[in-house]
């Protein structure tokens, strides 16, 4: 759905975005990450056919950005760090103004699906500017989604929301996916990013890791189990396991490393029991995509 | 290119305008209104007209109507500024320009629309005021008067309302927007254009206009001057109204 290839942008003298290469599917969420200054904006505005590359090409839902970037514009959405909303107008003729921009034929049934749906349906005829910061994002979302966009780049949807009305959008994000919209979403929020996304890609100019969230974890760390035990044991012998790359004990805690805690986990237990081990509980270590994303943008040069 | 888009965007302009504040109110109901109120003042010295002779009608006519077409013809410099100016500042200070660059519209049609939807008003108002004050001396002196007028100068009314009105109008606009699209704030854009934009225009367009009056050659002179001032103002709007322009250098 999403095409860039070797994506690269320069303004005067400065790098914003340097050879990105990136594809994502049809029905994809994915979590374009990376710290304030790193290129995320510019992307997006390069893929929604708003700036032009310096140099590569995209291709956004089949069509060529840079050779068609009026018809792209009307196979995506955006909604950008600021809502952007005219604040003297109406909810109603916020969203009409744009139904007409888009030429849409059924721009009166579009603007109330999406208000109704946001909530916003009883206060449509009221000036924006009387409107909460919430609300405004949810007003700016409908905008995003008026003309049906295949293709919805999202800003920091959440910023600002108070944890209700994150809520909302995030459970509204996920039907969007399940509406098979691809989603675009440059976020700060880690946890939001590791909820929502399918895959996340991280950028600082360019393009440093692209994966699941789970598997850069894995790719960082490894998969690691604790195994919590009722009282400690001597572990001075070896325990004799070939797939126990590392061990860290920690009075009563065990921390192994393993390649496949699915399979090698009963032949762990089994051999700490042998050992004496009292089990009382073994699970994954959980990494959290903040501590993957601060490790890997730390070790990229400022 | 599509009228629709264009037309859309003009609405839009003239719905926030006239909410946006006194500014707009005053530049284009209150200062026309003065105006026109200062003409029909001058009418009433006009009063006894009925008993002068003949022979002397012809200059009081010409001094009688060519004063009021000064002011009718300084509404398409005063109105636009204030109106070109919102448009532009009003999209920057609410951030608006990004979503909107991200719709279809094209940003010859974003310019064109903000520029007419200052034109318009700024066109509407000059000739209505003029249609209002030719009512008014209709109905308060005799109909001869205005025969006289209209013998005398109605190449220089059709040229001073049909071509320099918009010509003027356009340059005032586009000159604003120019100004606009280079300053953060809104405040600083109306002082600029205030302080240095409106008294340059309107000083060169008295002293045009004094050595002008009956003057039709002149005056399409005059004409012809704005108009080139107006391409050249088109181009360099032109530039500035590139989408990455917009995006990235409008502050």
């Amino acid at each position: 759905m999403i095409i860039a290839e070797n994506l690269t942008r320069r303004f005067g003298d400065r790098l914003a975005v340097e050879d990105l290469s990136l594809e994502i599917a049809e029905g994809e969420v994915f979590g374009f990450l990376g710290p304030n200054g790193a290129g995320k904006t510019t992307t997006v505005r390069m893929l929604a056919g708003l700036l032009a590359p310096t140099t590569g090409r995209a291709i956004v839902a089949g069509v060529d950005v840079w050779a068609e970037p009026q018809r792209v514009r009307t196979v995506v959405g955006i909604l950008p760090e600021h809502p952007g909303l005219y604040e003297k107008l109406s909810a109603w003729h916020n969203l009409k103004f744009y139904a007409d921009l888009y030429e849409l034929s059924n721009a009166e049934a579009q603007i109330e699906k999406y208000l109704t749906m946001l909530g916003l349906w009883e206060r449509r005829f009221e000036p924006v500017g009387t409107f909460s910061k919430g609300m405004k994002q949810k007003l700016a979302i409908a905008r995003a989604l008026l003309h049906n966009p295949t293709v919805l780049f999202l800003d920091e949807p959440t910023s600002g929301l108070d944890p209700e009305s994150a809520k909302t959008v995030r459970e509204f994000i996920v039907e969007l996916s399940q509406e098979k919209r691809t989603i675009f979403l440059c976020t700060h929020n880690l946890y939001e990013a590791e909820l929502l996304c399918t895959r996340v890609g991280l950028i600082k100019q360019r393009l440093i890791k692209v994966g699941s969230p789970q598997q850069l974890k894995r790719e960082l760390y490894g998969r690691q189990v604790v195994v919590e035990l009722k009282e400690p044991i001597d572990l001075s012998r070896d325990l004799q396991l070939p797939f126990v790359h590392h061990m860290h004990t920690d009075g009563t805690r065990l921390l192994i490393q393993l390649d496949d805690p699915e399979a090698q986990n009963p032949l762990l237990i089994k051999r700490l029991v042998e050992l004496g081990a009292q089990i009382q509980f073994v699970r994954e270590q959980d990494r959290s995509l903040e501590e993957v994303y601060l490790e890997l943008i730390s070790e990229e040069p400022r | 290119m599509t009228l629709k888009r264009i037309k859309t965007v003009i609405l839009k302009e003239w719905r926030e305008a006239f909410k946006g504040g006194k500014a707009i109110w005053i530049s284009t109901i209150a200062i026309p209104l003065i105006l026109l109120g200062i003409s029909f003042f001058q009418l009433l010295q006009f009063s006894d007209l009925r008993n002068i002779p003949p022979e002397e009608l012809p200059p009081v006519a010409a001094t009688l109507f060519l004063v009021p077409l000064l002011y009718f013809l300084m509404f398409p410099l005063v109105i636009p500024h204030t109106i070109a100016i919102y448009a532009i500042m009003s999209e920057k200070e609410q951030k608006s320009l990004e979503p909107l660059l991200a719709t279809p519209l094209r940003t010859e049609e974003l310019l064109i629309a903000k520029a007419l939807a200052s034109v318009f008003p700024a066109v509407g108002i000059s000739w209505i005021a003029f249609g209002l004050f030719l009512g008014v001396v209709q109905v308060l002196l005799p109909t001869a008067v205005l025969e006289l007028a209209w013998q005398q100068l109605g190449s220089i009314w059709l040229m001073a309302l049909g071509l320099f009105a918009p010509l003027a109008a356009i340059f005032a606009t586009l000159a604003s927007m120019a100004i606009a699209t280079r300053v953060s704030d809104l405040r600083t854009a109306q002082l600029l254009s205030s302080l240095a934009l409106l008294p340059v225009l309107l000083s060169a367009f008295f002293l045009v206009f004094q050595h002008l009056m009956g003057k039709p050659m002149l005056l399409g002179l005059l004409v012809l001057g704005v108009f080139v001032l107006d391409v050249g103002l088109v181009w360099l709007n032109a530039k500035l109204f590139r989408r990455e322009e917009i995006l990235t250098r409008w502050r």
